[in-house]
């Protein structure tokens, strides 16, 4: 009770600083150019009162304190701990607050860590973080205060969604995060530096910091709820094209694309409306998705708030900053003068710019793909729906001529280049191919575009295997995220090709049996814990090769809110994942089981998390 | 520098002697691009509800039966309409969806040669 009032009122307190400090940033921005001291420590206050907030919240969950409405909402006295901390930003209400607290938190460090930049650029940046964050505060405040006040009080809570009640899943929301809110300071910053007219070189390796901070943390937030995805929805896909995962995937292009201009300009000056309109599509994009999820227009897994109200508000803040954001661009945006500079055909500009080409090509696929069934149901009433083979039959193909450029695009040089070890570039070409020839032959997969895909990922995966043996070859950061990229698709490509998986009902003692594998239905435990009863089924399995394994697939059956679920038991190892799930069928002592072998799911992971480590790396160089 | 490359390659053909090719069966093709009705966001191949695995197993009936998948498709458009297909086809609700990236990525190409590369 007294919890919520604390963290209602320091709610209320962070608001009001906002606005002291746009207040502050205007008159500080017309007078002096001594950044006024009390900026910064207005700018902490907010981001303590914030966090007296946050951790207001954590400890009503904790406390199970059922007069919070979000707790009621969201909690039960029977769930451990942990899940109950996390289960503080597994709703909607909780999860905006952890927005907030990000937004506040980068925009201090922002203030704190920025040097040798104009004092009116940092004031201007400040200015406009703080105008995206008054906004949520009053979107947390109007229509999704975590703290409203419940009487009676209640014995006990609804209990948070088994699904959301998995590790994974409880440091997805931070780190997803710390990603999409990162790249509003970008926003901010580009604004800022439009309006002074400082887009430049300085800047661009100045805000190229934070562009890699927002986009390793995505990246890692994005493999985070893939990896969920895979164990926890219980059918052992980690992407589904699911509107949800989309808007998640957009804001990465988006940053990805930004990250490979900035280069251009860090460089020459040159592409700076380019960089400004990306920074910009950047945040929106990530606003864009806030909206998709939260106002429930879309059809998802991760659907679980809406309410009409949040939605009319996140669409209109959103069109006011587009708004002020397009303002700014047409009336103080200067194209830079010497943008005169002609591109050789052959140069590391050229195939950045190549690079952007295809970057957006794959975001409109995904933009178009998840909002055109909106449009069409608004404007038509007819119900599509755009689902996987949609976005492989309009990406895979394209992916081949962008896995070649950026196996070659980094080995340029800038300006005018020339192409070096050509006997090289070629021997390995053929390499390539010969090698998806024969995998191709081998296994009886007889599709073109796949020989192809894999061609190009393997011709990308020995070039950048190659430079890292390569002394001449300075760019760690560039390879090491650019290997991991046709590690990645190389394992999705093996991953999808080579899984397989049996289907079958079985009871316990039975056993199925086809030529290559054997399953033996040995047993049935039950388990009670505190919050779920399980079944537990014990499995043998025998591959043909004679590889004994035993797995123990789960049904959970949660007390509140009375759902069951599937917990998948995976066996990993260097080469394949063993995967099985069982299921319940109705009214007989029959499980559906499903068991899948599925080859370098683990090299998913680990590519993903290589490319990330280039991006971390490149954070941590120190610019030569 | 050889060696490493013959290396790679011995390697890699190793790792593929322990793969089985996959026998996937028509009915998992068909399903993967169905949607389950009455879940959030699945198809019915991933699905365990029972409209899925009602739906499963009338796929197998109308395979059985000698149905092609372009005819159960065809059948279940009907009955439930575009809705339940996750591969949207190209019809004249679609010509807009298929075409504008294809598009975009046109236009994005004649931008970059013309302001980039052609330039005076």
């Amino acid at each position: 009770m007294i919890y919520s009032v604390v963290g209602h009122y320091s709610l209320i307190l962070g608001f009001c600083i906002g606005l002291i400090l746009i207040f502050l940033s205007i008159k500080n921005f017309k007078n002096s150019n001594q950044l006024d001291t009390k900026i910064l420590s207005f700018s902490f206050l907010q981001l303590f009162f914030v966090l007296i907030s946050f951790l207001a919240l954590i400890i009503s969950f904790v406390i199970s304190d059922f007069s919070n409405e979000t707790v009621f909402n969201n909690s039960h006295t029977t769930k451990p701990l942990f899940y109950k901390i996390s289960g503080t930003w597994g709703n909607h209400e909780g999860s905006l607050l952890l927005w907030l607290l990000v937004l506040t938190l980068f925009i201090f460090i922002f203030l704190l860590r920025t040097k040798n930049q104009p004092t009116k650029y940092k004031i201007l940046t400040l200015g406009f973080q703080q105008v995206i964050i008054v906004g949520f505060f009053l979107f947390l405040i109007q229509t999704s205060n975590p703290f409203n006040y419940l009487f009676p009080v209640p014995d006990e809570g609804l209990g948070l969604n088994p699904i959301l009640q998995d590790p994974a899943l409880a440091i997805h929301p931070p780190i997803l995060y710390l990603g999409y809110v990162g790249s509003s300071i970008i926003f901010s910053s580009a604004l800022a530096a439009t309006t002074l007219k400082m887009v430049s070189s300085s800047w661009a390796i100045h805000i190229k910091k934070w562009v890699l901070v927002s986009w390793i943390f995505l990246t890692l937030g994005i493999l985070l709820g893939s990896i969920w995805a895979y164990y926890e929805l219980g059918w052992g896909g980690f992407w589904f094209w699911d509107p949800v995962e989309n808007v998640s995937l957009m804001p990465w292009l988006a940053l990805t694309t930004l990250l490979h201009c900035i280069l251009v300009l860090e460089r020459k000056e040159i592409l700076t409306s380019w960089v400004i309109v990306l920074s910009i599509a950047t945040f929106t994009l990530s606003m864009c998705g806030t909206f998709l999820v939260r106002s429930g227009i879309l059809n998802s897994v991760h659907t679980f708030a809406n309410d009409p109200e949040r939605g009319l508000f996140i669409l209109i803040f959103l069109f006011a900053l587009i708004f002020l954001s397009l303002f700014i661009f047409f009336f103080f945006h200067q194209n830079n003068k010497n943008n005169l500079s002609n591109f050789f055909w052959l140069s590391k500009e050229t195939s950045i710019l190549v690079n952007n080409w295809f970057m957006m090509y794959f975001l409109s696929v995904v933009l178009i793909g998840t909002v055109y069934p909106i449009f069409l149901d608004v404007l038509s009433s007819q119900k599509i729906s755009v689902g996987p083979p949609f976005y492989h039959k309009l990406i895979a193909p394209f992916l081949i001529p962008f896995l070649f450029a950026m196996a070659i695009g980094p080995r340029l040089k800038w300006i005018r280049s020339d192409l070096k070890d050509k006997i090289y570039l070629i021997s390995l070409l053929i390499i390539s191919i010969l090698i998806s020839f024969f995998i191709v032959k081998n296994f009886n997969i007889n599709t073109l575009i796949n020989t192809i895909l894999i061609s190009s990922a393997l011709y990308l995966f020995f070039i950048t295997l190659r430079d890292f043996f390569n002394k001449k070859y300075k760019n760690f950061a560039q390879n090491t995220a650019h290997f991991g990229f046709s590690l990645l698709i190389l394992s999705i490509l093996f991953n999808n090709l080579f899984s397989s998986e049996i289907i079958t009902n079985l009871k316990v003692g039975e056993t199925y049996n086809n030529s290559k594998t054997k399953i033996v239905f040995e047993s049935i435990n039950q388990k009670k814990d505190k919050n779920y009863k399980s079944i537990i089924a014990n499995f043998n399995i025998t591959s043909s090769e004679g590889i004994n394994n035993n797995l123990s697939p789960e049904l959970r059956i949660y007390n509140q809110p009375n759902i069951t679920t599937s917990e998948a038991d995976i066996k990993t190892t260097l080469m394949e994942d063993k995967f099985i799930v069982i299921n319940l069928v109705q009214n007989q002592d029959y499980f559906n089981v499903r068991y899948q072998v599925k080859p370098f799911m683990l090299w998913i992971w680990l590519s993903v998390i290589m490319i990330s480590l280039g991006g971390l790396v490149s954070f941590l160089q120190k610019r030569i | 520098m050889k060696i490493f490359k013959v290396l790679i390659i011995i390697f890699l053909l190793l790792c593929f002697n322990n793969l089985s090719a996959n026998e996937n069966s028509e009915r998992n093709e068909i399903t993967k691009n169905l949607r389950c009705l009455v879940c959030q966001g699945q198809s019915v191949y991933d699905s365990d509800s029972d409209f899925a695995n009602s739906m499963k197993i009338l796929v197998d009936k109308k395979l059985s039966e000698g149905l092609s998948d372009k005819e159960i498709y065809n059948l279940f458009k009907e009955k439930y309409g575009y809705w339940i297909l996750y591969d949207p086809g190209l019809n004249k609700n679609t010509y807009l969806l298929w075409l504008l990236p294809i598009l975009i990525f046109l236009i994005g190409g004649a931008i970059i040669v013309k302001s980039f590369i052609l330039k005076k």
